[in-house]
């Protein structure tokens, strides 16, 4: 049982209580309130500090690229229809732990695939601790990850295999989709069965990636008539496309906006997320861009991009806490801080968002402190 | 052209605790820097709640020799051909209409140092040049500016899969000490007039072993030890580029007395060269005296997250105008170009930028202006 006292508590949801405390029992917050007392509790001062929700990172490739990235157990390129792939059996805890992501405050990732496959897998949803897998796994299956970025058409039209060509990619996904559909139940195969199970009864949000306008274009088009949830993947000319993103409402997660002149690249215009931000579309970050990943310091640098180009801070917390959430379906445990969700948290000295000097000073995993 | 007058900012000239003033310019030149200053027929900028900081350095980056705009990414940084291509001179290499040198002088980076990769041992000639302008050679401050070298897992790599030395870290030690014999005694005939074939790759060496540049060595946790014993057994001046894991060998760095280009800091973490990302060296090598830059390697890492290397210095402890210098006068000192950059004083070259907030600290601090040699060639 622990009792963080006097803390500035942001919510996740925009909300921001001043010396407020927090009481955590077992792996859950017990309550949220001011002049909170609770015997037997140990006492983590807050005071000066600003406490939020552990920040949740959707879709992470740190985890299963297999350290030191030579083995990525995250990029079955054996074909690129992979639905039926469970990202959980390629989750390496030691390489989760030695990214210390405690230290950008995350707790949270979701594992996904690589960009190279049209459909690459399911995405295992994880906390950065404890070791017992047991009790760091918090859902697998939680989207099905999907890519029309040219990193498909590169890694098959290389070997003479469709997709070759943008074309390609997107034929072969609307091919996948009418052949799943247009098998009988009692006849699809492990693939079809996860394609109807996603397009037809939406047991799973979709994330794709898709980077350039006519891929975001190209796939906005394509799923005008889905019901499934979207949600963009590294969308980096989002700005381009804004109008068809503000209608059909999708989310947006942004990769390391500071990679490899991403910026420049697509001539981003990131004063837009204002845009979204005031049309209710979810937008999230990602340590990982094009299905590989710099390291945990991108995932705040993106966030503190977004803050640059306008976006008012405590939307900002949003995008690190209630919409990624919200994109993985866990909205119950995560996200953000009330009464009965789990009891991750991380404590900084000042407002990350606002100011570099803010430091972790502690970090909760399910209601224990490892930091 | 024009005189300018900055009014009334706050001015960090790397020279002089913070204070409020103003900054004549004249012909592409700062011709005085003081309190209160007078000058007729002057332009007036009014500074009034701004920093006023020299142009920001980045020295170590490969825009334009990377290019990443296009679908198939550009690799002009690597003549992956011999292990000793110390002659490739960057300047042949580098596209001055890349888009990210636009980025780079809007976010205040005035000047940087464009390198060769590290595909090689012997990598090339970097030169430092202006990041504003038309003609490479026009923005061209200095050329050659360093001598490139690379140790560890990229030549080991390129070589080693065509089965030629170096395959090993054995081998790239190896390959540094005969390379640096042979172009020490290239040398000493030289100067003692003994005819010799001429070697283009030996050259290329010799600024780096007549002191006149210094050697830029890429190398990483216990590859440092190296690189300090081969530089100090010739003599030569040299920084450590990268330098991931320098908190392991604080003693060793200190000692030699080389500089450190710390960066970029983001990267996963994994055994081997990446084992360790100790931003919080920049802090402990500061404090013992070393000369460190911070510089982003763009493209790879981009260039505007300069601001964000200088902020998680500022997150590890670093004083946030101790990390003004890693990114003004320190790189400019290791390149010994602090004459002509890295500060506001007279006689230095009106690289000037007023930034409203405090970069490496503020998160939102923004550029409102950038003069690139007197000229204003970016205003918010």
């Amino acid at each position: 049982m622990y009792l963080i006292k006097n803390g500035t508590v942001h919510i996740g949801d925009g909300t921001i209580l001043e010396h407020c405390d927090i009481l955590t029992e077992g792996n859950q917050i017990q309550a949220i309130g001011s002049e909170l007392s609770a015997e037997g509790a140990v006492i983590l001062d807050a005071s000066g500090c600003e406490v939020f929700p552990g920040f949740i990172d959707p879709v992470s490739s740190i985890g299963a690229m297999g350290i030191p990235g030579r083995f990525f157990d995250n990029n079955e390129t054996s074909d690129p229809v992979t639905p039926e792939m469970n990202l959980k059996y390629s989750m390496d805890p030691d390489e989760v732990n030695a990214q210390e992501f405690y230290k950008s405050g995350i707790t949270t990732i979701g594992l996904s695939p690589t960009h190279n496959n049209l459909m690459g897998g399911q995405i295992a949803v994880c906390k950065t601790a404890p070791q017992k897998m047991a009790r760091r796994l918090v859902k697998e299956g939680a989207a099905l990850k999907c890519s029309v970025t040219s990193d498909v058409k590169q890694t098959y039209g290389s070997n003479s295999r469709l997709p070759m060509t943008k074309m390609g990619t997107f034929f072969l996904l609307q091919e996948s989709l009418r052949k799943a559909r247009s098998t009988p139940a009692e006849q699809r195969d492990e693939k079809q069965k996860v394609i109807c199970s996603v397009f037809d009864d939406c047991k799973m949000p979709v994330f794709a990636a898709a980077s350039s306008k006519n891929e975001i274009d190209g796939l906005l088009h394509l799923m005008q008539k889905e019901k499934v949830e979207l949600t963009l993947v590294d969308g980096l000319a989002f700005a381009d496309s804004l109008e068809q993103i503000l209608e059909q409402k999708v989310g947006l997660i942004l990769g390391n906006v500071n990679n490899m002149s991403q910026i420049a690249k697509h001539n981003m215009d990131l004063t837009k997320l204002q845009d979204l931000v005031a049309n209710g579309n979810k937008v999230a970050f990602t340590n990982s861009c094009g299905g590989w990943s710099e390291g945990r310091e991108v995932f705040l640098w993106s966030a503190i991009e977004a803050y640059r180009a306008g976006v008012a801070a405590e939307d900002v917390v949003k995008m690190l806490c209630l919409f990624p959430a919200q994109m993985l379906g866990l909205q119950d445990r995560l996200g953000t801080l009330e009464v009965g969700k789990d009891a991750d948290l991380s404590i900084f000295c000042g407002h990350p968002v606002k100011t570099y000097a803010a430091k972790v000073v502690h970090s909760m995993i399910n209601g224990e402190v490892l930091f | 052209m024009n005189k300018i007058l900055i009014k009334g900012g706050m001015l960090h000239t790397m020279q002089e605790p913070l204070f409020c003033g103003d900054v004549l310019v004249d012909d592409g030149k700062i011709a005085a820097v003081g309190p209160s200053l007078e000058a007729k027929d002057a332009q007036i900028i009014d500074a009034s709640g701004l920093h006023v900081l020299p142009g920001l350095i980045d020295a170590h980056s490969h825009i334009g020799l990377f290019d990443f705009n296009h679908d198939k990414s550009v690799d002009d940084a690597n003549e992956m051909t011999d292990p000793v291509s110390a002659a490739m001179d960057a300047r042949y290499g580098m596209n001055p209409k890349a888009r990210e040198l636009q980025v780079a002088y809007e976010h205040g980076i005035t000047s940087m140092l464009f390198t060769p990769g590290s595909g090689d041992v012997f990598c090339g000639q970097p030169f430092v040049a202006k990041t504003y302008g038309d003609n490479i050679f026009d923005m061209t401050v200095k050329a050659p500016a360093a001598v490139k070298i690379a140790l560890g897992g990229n030549p080991k790599n390129t070589f080693g899969a065509l089965k030629r030395m170096p395959m090993t870290r054995m081998g790239v030690a190896h390959v540094l000490w005969d390379t640096f014999r042979r172009a020490k005694t290239y040398l000493e005939n030289q100067e003692q007039n003994i005819p010799q074939d001429y070697d283009p790759q030996l050259e290329a060496i010799l600024p780096a072993l007549r002191g006149e540049v210094p050697c830029k060595i890429h190398c990483t946790q216990y590859d440092m030890l190296t690189a300090i014993e081969v530089a100090k057994a010739f003599g030569v001046r040299f920084s450590l580029e990268h330098a991931w894991g320098a908190s392991d060998y604080l003693e060793e760095l200190v000692d030699s007395g080389c500089d450190i280009c710390y960066g970029p800091i983001a990267t996963y973490r994994a055994p081997g060269e990446r084992r360790r990302v100790d931003v919080e060296a920049v802090k402990l090598l500061d404090e013992r005296g070393v000369n460190v830059a911070l510089v982003t390697d763009s493209p790879i890492l981009s260039e505007e997250s300069l601001y964000h290397h200088m902020g998680e210095a500022v997150r590890e402890g670093a004083d946030p105008e101790r990390v003004l210098r890693m990114v003004t006068i320190n790189p400019a000192l290791q390149l010994g170009l602090e004459q002509r950059l890295g500060s506001l004083a007279p006689g230095r070259d009106a690289d000037i930028i007023l930034v409203k907030g405090f970069l490496g600290l503020d998160t939102d601090a923004k550029v409102q202006l950038t003069m690139v040699d007197g000229r204003i060639v970016y205003q918010l």
